[in-house]
């Protein structure tokens, strides 16, 4: 016997559900919550929506390690960034300094990005920094092991032009589609809209989520009946 | 290269000398060595007014117990203490090197350390080595921004949770939490989560066993309870005791006198060139 | 670890739970057959010959299981049989089997200094133990194997085997 250690000796990974989405005026990123090594739920409640700056936020996919190194360091990068410019940051120049790191380091490095935010310049913008460290402008992007069930959605549900609230429920439609078929997101959603106002998190637990076609109603554990000092436990 | 002859690291970091050496022998089929690894369950909880760290203390060598009382939480300043699991070389190496930084990092600022500051350092350094150092930790700790609780995985993620487990006995201990942990728990509720969580690596975990070590860190007070629970005594002792033969037995007897040797230095002239 | 009896003969075994289940109930079945045939109990050797053919005959493809059998040969002398998975078997003074044989086995030897077996004229390999002793020191050997061991604990099951006839003794092991 192995004592477990082969499943949890295995990279830390997050088989992931990402999104963002552009909205008339700003932007609206969306994760859910799961870590896992190997077949085990390392974190339930992970956050997978890292702050850059105070406009940009990222949305990190694949090796927890890798992705949480790369948002360190282009953190850093736009903070001294910022300390020069004398005014904040654009997306533009985040997502370009996530590009350079997994660009130059694409043999060292298993992480998809997507980086989301608003500047004065440009507005709402979203890119996404996918494995080989590409970049790729986009008004939505998706990512993660649960984007492919997701591609035929936004391909119908996405619009031109929505409103905050309409995206913001996209979102968190979509990743609870995917926490649906995909065995590697679960969960709770986490969003994070960010616009000219500044930015707004959101979340929503994983017994508030929609149900999907055969997903059964939430059900508390039978722990909880058991130990509920009620009169007649085994009646329930 | 220095010339001298003792092989001394100069800057620190590991010795890949005998890299080349060890992949021949392995080709040739020898074995590598096993280390010292605590199959372990080390957990940590936040309570109402701190961090509570808990570890078994038992270290395993392949189906060999080799130590039977091991620390496995370590210091690493005044306000923050790190469980340890993985290989014992590495989960000891690492910490002390981080706790030496942590020290000398007070020196300079002549500040608490900060949970954080430990959880950079360390994952700096894991992330460094790609995996190679196995050390999976459990960071906890109070300091001016409120209690911290954090998991360090080898590969150099980290993860921040109000409950963690880790080790080869963390699902048997995170069930435990998973079923009883809630918001706001006192100091004793906290201790008795944290030890019932070691108990249940302990008997269903086989790298697990021994006794529980508890460590409470508060706003400025820590109590670090070493062998809280000794849930394993041994189970029998023969009322005879055993005698074993004391030695093996002489054949033949003969003392050899060592030879003085004189060495006789020629004063003077042997000094000049 | 697993015990079991047929009247003056009683086997543990440990190794993979399946294929010491399926053995033990194939040495069952075989005892059962013969008993019908002889209208008598298997004697304690035969019993190791037959333990020995049914290993051997999956030579290839073997039971996962390590074996002592102990009993009461037909002189009524006690005896212990040693086993490898594939049949090779010899008979013994003591011995011991499975993973925390490595740390038993050493003990054993020091404790009952059994002769060499390569000693011409071969001598007699059964240390004179009491019951008492003996008991005590399979109790200790337990004890301390589980201290080390981490797949030897929880229970301790003793089978005692004389001409009164056969008892069971129990003590507990380390739970960790």
């Amino acid at each position: 016997m192995d004592l477990n250690m082969n499943d949890l000796n295995q990279p830390h990974s997050m088989g992931t559900t990402i999104i963002g989405v552009t909205y008339n005026g700003g932007v609206v990123l969306g994760a859910d919550s799961r870590t896992s090594t190997g077949m085990y739920v390392a974190n339930r409640a992970s956050d997978k929506i890292t702050q850059l700056t105070d406009n940009v936020y990222i949305c990190r996919s694949g090796s927890a390690a890798d992705s949480q190194i790369v948002s360190d360091y282009v953190r850093y990068f736009l903070h001294q960034h910022t300390i020069q410019l004398g005014q904040p940051a654009t997306v533009k120049v985040a997502a370009n300094l996530v590009r350079l790191l997994s660009y130059n380091n694409k043999n060292m490095l298993q992480t998809g990005i997507i980086v989301g935010g608003w500047d004065k310049y440009e507005g709402g913008k979203i890119y996404g920094v996918p494995l080989g460290g590409t970049i790729i402008e986009q008004p939505f992007a998706i990512g993660g092991s649960g984007s492919s069930y997701l591609y035929g959605f936004f391909d119908q549900a996405w619009r031109e032009g929505m409103t905050r609230e309409e995206a913001e429920q996209l979102v968190v439609k979509a990743v609870s589609l995917a926490i649906a078929r995909d065995g590697a997101s679960g969960g709770v959603v986490r969003t994070v809209t960010i616009n000219s106002e500044g930015m707004t998190r959101k979340f929503y637990p994983g017994d508030k989520l929609p149900l999907w076609h055969e997903e059964l109603e939430p059900h508390n554990s039978l722990l909880d009946i058991l130990n509920n000092p009620g009169p007649e436990p085994m009646n329930i | 290269m220095s010339n001298s002859t003792v092989d001394v690291p100069l800057q620190g970091g590991f010795s890949f000398d005998l890299c080349r050496r060890n992949d021949m022998l392995s080709k040739k089929g020898v074995n590598p060595p096993s280390y010292r690894k605590t199959g372990t369950t080390i957990v940590g909880l936040i309570f109402q007014d701190g961090v509570i760290l808990g570890a078994d203390t038992r270290a395993t060598e392949g189906p060999i117990v080799c130590d039977k009382n091991c620390e496995k939480i370590h210091y690493m300043a005044p306000n923050i203490y790190c469980c340890g699991a993985g290989t014992a070389a590495d989960t000891e190496a690492v910490t002390d090197m981080v706790s030496s930084q942590l020290q000398l990092h007070r020196y300079h600022t002549g500040r608490e350390s900060r949970v954080v500051t430990a959880l950079t350092l360390l994952k700096k350094h894991l992330f460094n080595y790609q995996g190679y150092v196995q050390a999976a930790l459990v960071l906890g700790g109070v300091d001016c921004t409120g209690p911290h609780l954090h998991t360090i995985y080898p590969h150099g993620s980290t993860d921040t949770l109000p409950f963690a487990t880790m080790g080869s006995g963390s699902l048997a201990a995170m069930a435990m939490f998973e079923s009883k942990y809630k918001e706001g728990l006192t100091k004793d509720e906290g201790i008795s989560l944290v030890v019932e969580a070691i108990c249940s690596g302990i008997f269903n975990d086989l790298g697990s066993g021994s006794n529980v070590d508890v460590c409470v860190i508060t706003k400025g007070h820590k109590e670090y309870l070493r062998n809280h629970l000794l849930p394993n005594p041994r189970t029998y002792i023969s009322s005879k005791g055993y005698s074993f033969p004391k030695k093996t037995e002489v054949l033949l007897t003969k003392i050899t006198p060592l030879k003085e040797k004189v060495e006789i230095i020629e004063a003077g002239e042997a000094m000049e060139e | 670890m697993e015990i079991q009896r047929a009247d003056k003969c009683v086997m543990a075994s440990s190794g993979f739970q399946a294929d010491v289940k399926a053995l033990q109930k194939q040495l069952a079945a075989r005892h059962l057959i013969y008993q019908h045939q002889h209208n008598k109990q298997v004697s304690c050797p035969a019993m190791a010959q037959l333990l020995s053919n049914t290993l051997y005959y999956k030579r290839f493809f073997p039971y996962y299981s390590f074996n002592v059998l102990g009993g009461l040969d037909n002189e009524g002398k006690g005896c212990v049989y040693t086993y490898d998975a594939v049949g090779s078997y010899e008979r013994v003074g003591y011995s011991s089997q499975g993973s925390g044989s490595t740390l038993i086995m050493p003990f054993l030897d020091n404790q009952l200094k059994s002769p060499s077996p390569l000693l011409l004229p071969a001598q007699d390999a059964v240390t004179p133990l009491s019951e008492s002793e003996a008991v005590d020191l399979v109790k200790t050997c337990f004890a301390s194997a589980t201290e080390r061991d981490i797949y030897t604990g929880d229970k301790l099951e003793i089978v005692v085997l004389n001409k009164e006839g056969l008892h069971r003794e129990y003590m507990e092991l380390r739970k960790d």
